[in-house]
């Protein structure tokens, strides 16, 4: 259809072709009217609609003028081409030219782009699934909202109604993705900053294909529609019932596996076999046709870290692979226990036989024999039939064998005897485990020190990989733990969806104010520096203090495996809306993106912003009025450098583990330097004074007690008023004397006047700020008289963008 | 004397460069000659055992501490100039010409480095290796490869003798 809707043209040369002036104007009055009727719904279209790598580089160079980009290189080396490898260190040039920061930026960007590639490959298998299933003109449903894609109409400017119309939206994601990883090739870009803006741009393509992604599972597969009573789901290793056939999925989509629940329920198996699952499949699992709020019957298993551990301990009877986060090594792993693994995506197929065409008995029969140690099956009518089928056969055969890699008593202690205590997997573990000391105890049949090692283990194997005595250390480890992963039951809420709208209009006012303190988004992987509980002690101390607390994927999980002394998890205790002292659990790592979009939705809906298009200005809003900051504390995926790089763009700041600090890249502000903790007001294009908060955009904490103090602080934004700002105040000065024995050096930066300071401790918090700022004081009115940097004005309007600006 | 050069095995591969292993009067000696030292002190020092190392080198020679992670609570109340700092924050400071440094009196030349986890005390070192000229002396239990110098991977009762033999050599 043409675009044109005026003006002039000529056509030569064209002898047979009929040109019908009616149909042109006719599409031209068309697109005017569909223009109009877009505007009248969304309002008017902002300045970036669809936007390309350049579109929004002047305001991730805006961030980048305040929060630089600071460069950890994992290697000092390039080997990229044929030219090297050259040596970078000291920020030298290769033979290509490229300097250490560019290449550290490159390698930093490829980690975006390979998540943002990762979510949205994922998100279009689903979407065609879907569309072949429904059609695209089933109507798009979230739930109660207008607002229905908040990622789409911020970046795209469109706002998809049915299923069809998610598919442009894909393509373009696609088309720049494809544009992105062309600048990877050695001579594309060189400054570093630029590949900077391309991760910005990659994690902001990264939550539009993660919408598309949910809103299509949500829509179309009966998920809870932003239910925050979506139903209690069973986690952890001792929720699955080994006596009855086990079938375990491990992934992020859910397309295939709900052929095999569809199959189990039509067939009466639901409860006479057990299916659960390690990463989003199972929350996926645990969210398919439970937006009725009935129990749902699959399991969660646990994160990735669970992985070798739940196969190793000979429960499954079939493993069902489809996507993303699966450990490369489970086809080896299972073929040692007899467990089949069948890939469901062609993405990863594990160098095992294309089974598709056959006739399912066929492969079954295979399978069960030992003839093939799994297959790749990717009709999902077959996979529904095979999986099942697979495991009721296995499950007897596999108990008569009493097949387990977890040592008996006697090789226990055979084992541990081998051990020569030479270290060498203290040095290899990631976790810098005291596995050789805990060995050593164990040679007294005291395995209590192993079994401590159990939950700070992530299951990754590199202790094995060393061991010059082949000692299988993690099935140590496991077999020490059998009482702790037998008693590993919890309960997650099933993934809600979207926040709605009317619960954003609710909690708009006290968030944009700070009355509520801010929201705590924990969130990502399960790399954690100090065990899964670390989540847990953050959620529970956040929710104490009635901040909102969001949560997702394998974060989400972890924390609902710890219990208060009366046996309940913090999801039993804590309702789920969006409400201050209230925990959601979005859902599964593609539901990240309604945790973005929230923020996006209190500007649009609470501030009447317009969204379309729009993304500079929603984001300036975002990171100067709503206190929302991430936590991916196990960050290890790639997936998560694009989802905290995303937020970022979108003016949200993020704190990750310490192992993160190997994304290579942090946008840190220099608090120190008073140029760059300036705004304009928008209402006369005046500078103002703001306190140095947010302070980074992502980077690393050492521990959890550091990054409660770090979120408790980055909580507070320039719109705060004085209640809020007070309560901003409190919790920070109360984390930083619980956890870090004192108050914040720093705290006078951000006290505009008295009324700022908490109530309880104003008289002396007003001494010190005398005796230690010089600022006067009138004692008889507890009032300031001077001092404080920054003002306060509860009518200003702060904008890092001067365009915003009245007189601009 | 602590043999505190050996098994200076790596943990993993960051570039053709790695930290030199380093004697304790080596370190001593590194300590006592910086012009403007920082001792930058992870949350490992929390055990009882370092952390009363800790405070003593710091008092040695009046060198002034950044508490990272979650270390500032065992330096309350200890008589030492302490003060709290996030450590990515701090890595890349170091590499500032113009930071004022946790006294407002400029940029450090030296840093000195005990209670970290190898993995995120290498990481941010990586940053202050290739974009900055301070040097890094690591009296860890680690070996630190993104250090300047550092020591070997020593045993705990190893690590602790070695400390001590700095403190006796300040």
């Amino acid at each position: 259809m043409s675009k044109l809707t005026t003006g002039s043209f000529s056509i030569e040369d064209l002898e047979s072709v009929q040109i019908t002036i009616n149909n042109i104007v006719g599409a031209a009055k068309e697109v005017a009217k569909e223009v109009k009727g877009a505007e009248e719904e969304l309002g008017p279209m902002g300045p970036t609609p669809f936007p390309t790598i350049a579109t929004l580089r002047d305001w991730s160079f805006t961030l980048f003028d305040r929060y630089e980009p600071v460069y950890t290189p994992m290697c000092d080396q390039c080997c990229y081409c044929t030219f090297g490898p050259c040596n970078l260190e000291g920020n030298k040039r290769g033979a290509c030219g490229i300097d250490m920061k560019g290449q550290a930026a490159r390698e930093f960007f490829l980690r975006c782009l390979t998540g943002c590639a990762c979510h949205s490959a994922h998100g279009r298998h689903l979407l065609n699934h879907i569309v072949d299933l429904f059609g695209g003109d089933m109507p798009i449903n979230m739930g109660a909202s207008n607002v229905i894609a908040p990622n789409i109409q911020l970046v795209t400017g469109r706002q998809p109604k049915t299923l069809g119309e998610l598919k442009p939206i894909m393509e373009y994601v696609e088309e720049e993705v494809g544009q992105l990883l062309a600048t990877v090739h050695a001579g594309q870009e060189a400054a570093a900053i630029d590949y900077d803006n391309k991760a910005m741009f990659a994690g902001v393509l990264d939550h539009v294909g993660m919408e598309v992604s949910d809103i299509a599972q949500v829509t179309a597969l009966g998920f809870p529609k932003s239910d925050p009573e979506a139903p209690l789901v069973e986690v952890g290793m001792g929720t699955i019932d080994a006596s009855k056939p086990v079938i375990i999925a491990i992934g992020h989509n859910v397309a295939g596996v709900t052929y095999i629940m569809d199959y189990m329920e039509d067939n009466g198996l639901t409860d006479k076999m057990e299916i659960g699952g390690l990463c989003c499949t199972a929350f996926d699992m645990t969210r398919y046709k439970r937006e009725d709020r009935k129990a749902p019957y699959a399991k969660i298993v646990g994160t990735i870290s669970k992985e070798l551990k739940i196969v190793r301990s000979g429960i499954p009877d079939v493993i069902v692979l489809d996507e993303q986060c699966v450990r490369a090594d489970l086809v080896m792993e299972g073929q040692k226990l007899k467990i089949p693994i069948i890939a469901s995506n062609e993405k990863i197929m594990y160098g095992l036989d294309d089974r598709t065409n056959d006739d399912v008995d066929a492969i079954v029969e295979d399978l069960v024999t030992g003839k093939i140690p799994g297959c790749v099956m990717l009709d999902y009518e077959k996979l529904g039939e095979l999986v099942p089928k697979v495991a009721l056969k296995m499950a007897p055969i596999r108990e008569a064998e009493g097949l387990s890699a977890i040592p008996t008593d006697d090789e226990m202690k055979a084992l541990v005897s081998k051990c020569v205590e030479c270290g060498e997997c203290a040095l290899a573990c990631p976790e810098e485990l005291g596995i050789p000391a805990a060995i050593a105890v164990a040679k007294g049949e005291d395995y209590s020190a192993l079994e401590e090692l159990h939950d700070l283990c992530v299951g990754c194997r590199r202790c094995e990989q060393v061991c010059n005595k082949e000692i299988p250390i993690l099935s140590l480890i496991e077999k020490a733990a059998q009482k702790a992963i037998a008693e590993e039951k919890g309960f997650v809420r099933a993934g809600r969806g979207q926040v709605s709208d009317p619960e954003i209009r609710a909690e708009g006012l006290n968030l944009v104010m700070g009355t509520t303190p801010g929201v705590i988004a924990i969130i990502g992987c399960a790399n954690y520096p100090a065990g899964s509980k670390d989540v847990y002690s953050i959620a529970e101390e956040f929710l104490n203090r009635n901040y909102i607390v969001a949560v997702s994927g394998c974060s989400a999980m972890d924390i609902g495996m710890y219990k208060d002394a009366d046996g309940k998890t913090l999801y039993e205790r804590y309702p789920g809306r969006f409400e201050k002292g209230n925990i959601l659990n979005t859902g599964s790592c593609v539901s990240n993106a309604h945790i973005s979009g929230t923020v996006h939705k209190v500007a649009a809906i609470f501030a009447s912003r317009n969204l379309s298009g729009n993304l500079a200005e929603i984001a300036d809003y975002a990171i100067n009025r709503v206190g929302a900051v991430g936590l991916a504390w196990g960050a290890y995926s790639q997936k998560a450098a694009a989802i905290g790089t995303g937020c970022n763009m979108y003016g949200i700041p993020a704190v990750l583990g310490p192992h993160s600090g190997k994304y290579r890249r942090a946008l840190i502000a220099k608090t120190y330097d008073d140029s760059k903790w300036e705004l304009y007001d928008s209402r006369n294009g005046s500078k103002m004074a703001i306190p140095p908060s947010p302070e980074f955009l992502i980077t690393t904490a050492e521990t959890w007690q550091e990054a409660c103090v770090m979120l408790a602080k980055n909580c507070i934004r320039v719109s705060d008023n004085s209640m809020g700002r007070s309560i901003k105040l409190t919790h920070w000065m109360e984390l930083s004397e619980k956890y870090l024995g004192v108050l914040p050096e720093d705290l006078y930066k951000f006290v505009r006047n008295e009324a700022d300071l908490p109530l309880a401790k104003r008289e002396m918090l007003l001494k010190m700020l005398e005796s230690e700022r010089g600022w006067e004081i009138d004692w008889k009115k507890k009032k300031i008289i001077s001092g404080p940097a920054i003002k306060f004005d509860v009518s200003a309007q702060p904008t890092n963008l001067k365009r915003l600006c009245k007189e601009a | 004397m602590v043999d505190t050069t050996k098994n200076t095995k790596l943990f993993t591969t960051y570039g053709v460069k790695t930290s030199k292993a380093i004697s304790t009067e080596i370190a001593a000696k590194l300590i006592s000659k910086a012009k403007k030292p920082l001792f930058v002190v992870g949350t490992g020092v929390l055990d009882p055992e370092v952390l009363d190392r800790a405070v003593k080198i710091s008092k040695a020679k009046n060198i002034p501490i950044a508490a990272t992670g979650s270390s500032m609570i065992g330096f309350v109340d200890k008589g030492v100039n302490a003060k709290y700092i996030n450590l990515h924050a701090l890595g890349f400071y170091l590499t500032d010409p113009n930071w004022p440094g946790l006294d407002g009196n400029g940029n450090y030349d030296t840093i000195i480095l005990l209670g970290h986890k190898k993995y995120y005390i290498n990481q941010v070192l990586s940053a202050t290796k290739n974009f900055s000229d301070v040097k890094a002396i690591s009296i860890d239990k680690s070996y630190i490869q993104n250090a300047t110098m550092s020591f070997g991977n020593l045993s705990k009762a190893d690590h602790i003798a070695a400390l001590d033999e700095v403190i006796d050599l300040l």
